[in-house]
């Protein structure tokens, strides 16, 4: 599977984040010699709460509060959940959400979609796209999924994609938003992940990502 | 939604029964190897109860996720030979049972299910019998040192997958296939158990001595 980087645009200290960041950051993109429109992008992903026993009580500290379940885009039959404080990543088909609908010891607390444009640029594949707040649509971030199509080693693509990042910050740096893109890095060893990636990786870099989205969006508010 | 049966042979008399049932399925007879973990919630939390399956009889050790709902009731469901209840599965990767672990729950007991299975279909319907001995643990998860629960007795099992639309079509599947096997055991919905059948030493010494002989379905 071709290997990704997720990154996410961080506003100034003090800055709301606006719609026109996509804007811009897909003019950007649309700017880059050869590169093509390849339709829309739309992953989800659910934040889970525990549902107690006895209902008047407050959610017991030992169960987790970090379960997240994870549907991507170019995954449709299949279901990540992550538990960050666990190092956990469970994967399995799309009906393992009927089976925990049917358990009902968890329930989706609310939801965040990330959906976009989707370009193809030589070898790779560029995702932007916004992180809507669900139900109520609101904007809370803006991501940017990188796809290198001919490796699937981490290692062997660290360089090609350190030089696609520096080039897409130079390019965003010209349009003078207010912030920056900044890259999703996380120590894939200690979810028991290996160099050549899969849909876990992918999973893990969504749920670390969605932390620091959701952190900036609300020191900005 | 699946349908499904139950009933219990000797297992002296299994060999028989898969003499028969080799003619019967015209489908290769499949290895039945799976460690079944049953899990509770925890006390904090809403009482539920979820299986973990791991096929240990392939080469590398897949998981399923199983929830079994209640048995359909009403006088519809009352009529039928079959029980038919409402299921839902997921294949998983290995960490599914740290996963429910780490989300509460607690491994309530685990049994080992060895034998065989065939898949086949009839009457439009797809079949799984399996003839199995379900084996209980000494230590936790100690699958190589698994021993019967009930020496001496197998049990046999069919089910099919149906859904609300077809569920009497499957279900009538099953009930005539059932008819094939009455001479070596009786099969029924798995609350009424009805033991081992007077006619099953015999006609296993038919089936034996004649090595099948029975035209496929």
């Amino acid at each position: 599977m071709p290997v990704k980087w997720l990154m996410h645009f961080q506003p100034n200290q003090g800055t709301t984040l606006t719609s026109q960041v996509m804007t811009e950051a897909c003019a950007v993109a649309e700017s880059f010699p050869g590169v093509s429109r390849d339709g829309r992008w739309r992953s989800s992903m659910t934040f889970y709460r525990a549902v107690p026993r006895d209902q008047s009580l407050p959610q017991p500290s030992d169960l987790p509060r970090d379960l997240i379940g994870i549907s991507l885009h170019d995954l449709p039959n299949e279901f990540l959940f992550v538990m960050r404080s666990q190092r956990l990543i469970l994967r399995a088909q799309s009906s393992v959400q009927t089976v925990i609908d049917k358990l009902q010891s968890y329930k989706g607390r609310f939801f965040i979609n990330f959906e976009g444009v989707q370009y193809k640029w030589g070898d790779f594949k560029l995702r932007i796209g916004k992180c809507l707040y669900n139900p109520n649509e609101s904007l809370r971030g803006i991501v940017m999924e990188v796809e290198y199509l001919p490796l699937s080693s981490m290692d062997k693509s660290q360089r090609v994609m350190e030089e696609f990042y520096e080039i897409w910050r130079e390019a965003v740096a010209s349009k003078l938003l207010a912030g920056q893109f900044i890259n999703t890095e996380v120590n894939f060893s200690e979810y028991g992940l290996g160099d050549s990636y899969t849909p876990q990786h992918t999973a893990v870099l969504y749920g670390m990502c969605v932390v620091q989205v959701i952190a900036s969006s609300n020191k900005n508010q | 939604m699946e349908c499904v049966v139950q009933g219990i042979i000797e297992t002296q008399h299994v060999e028989a029964l898969e003499i028969l049932l080799v003619g019967l399925c015209g489908a290769p007879k499949q290895r039945v190897r799976v460690h079944e973990l049953c899990l509770k919630s925890g006390p904090n939390l809403v009482s539920s109860e979820v299986r973990l399956l791991c096929d240990l009889a392939q080469p590398t050790p897949s998981w399923t996720i199983r929830h079994v709902g209640g048995a359909m009731r009403g006088a519809g469901a009352d009529q039928l030979s079959v029980l038919v209840r409402p299921i839902a599965e997921s294949k998983a990767s290995s960490t599914a049972l740290r996963f429910f672990y780490a989300i509460g729950y607690k491994l309530d007991h685990e049994v080992l299910k060895t034998g065989f299975a065939f898949q086949f279909q009839n009457r439009g319907a797809n079949l799984t019998v399996s003839v199995t001995s379900t084996n209980r643990m000494p230590r936790l998860h100690a699958t190589d040192d698994a021993v019967p629960i009930t020496p001496g007795i197998h049990m046999v099992e069919i089910t099919a997958p149906a859904a609300s639309e077809n569920y009497t079509e499957v279900a009538s599947a099953i009930a005539s296939f059932c008819e094939y096997l009455s001479p070596l055991l009786h099969l029924s919905k798995p609350s009424n158990s009805t033991g081992i059948v007077p006619t099953a030493a015999a006609a296993a010494a038919s089936l034996m001595s004649s090595g099948g002989g029975i035209k496929t379905l």
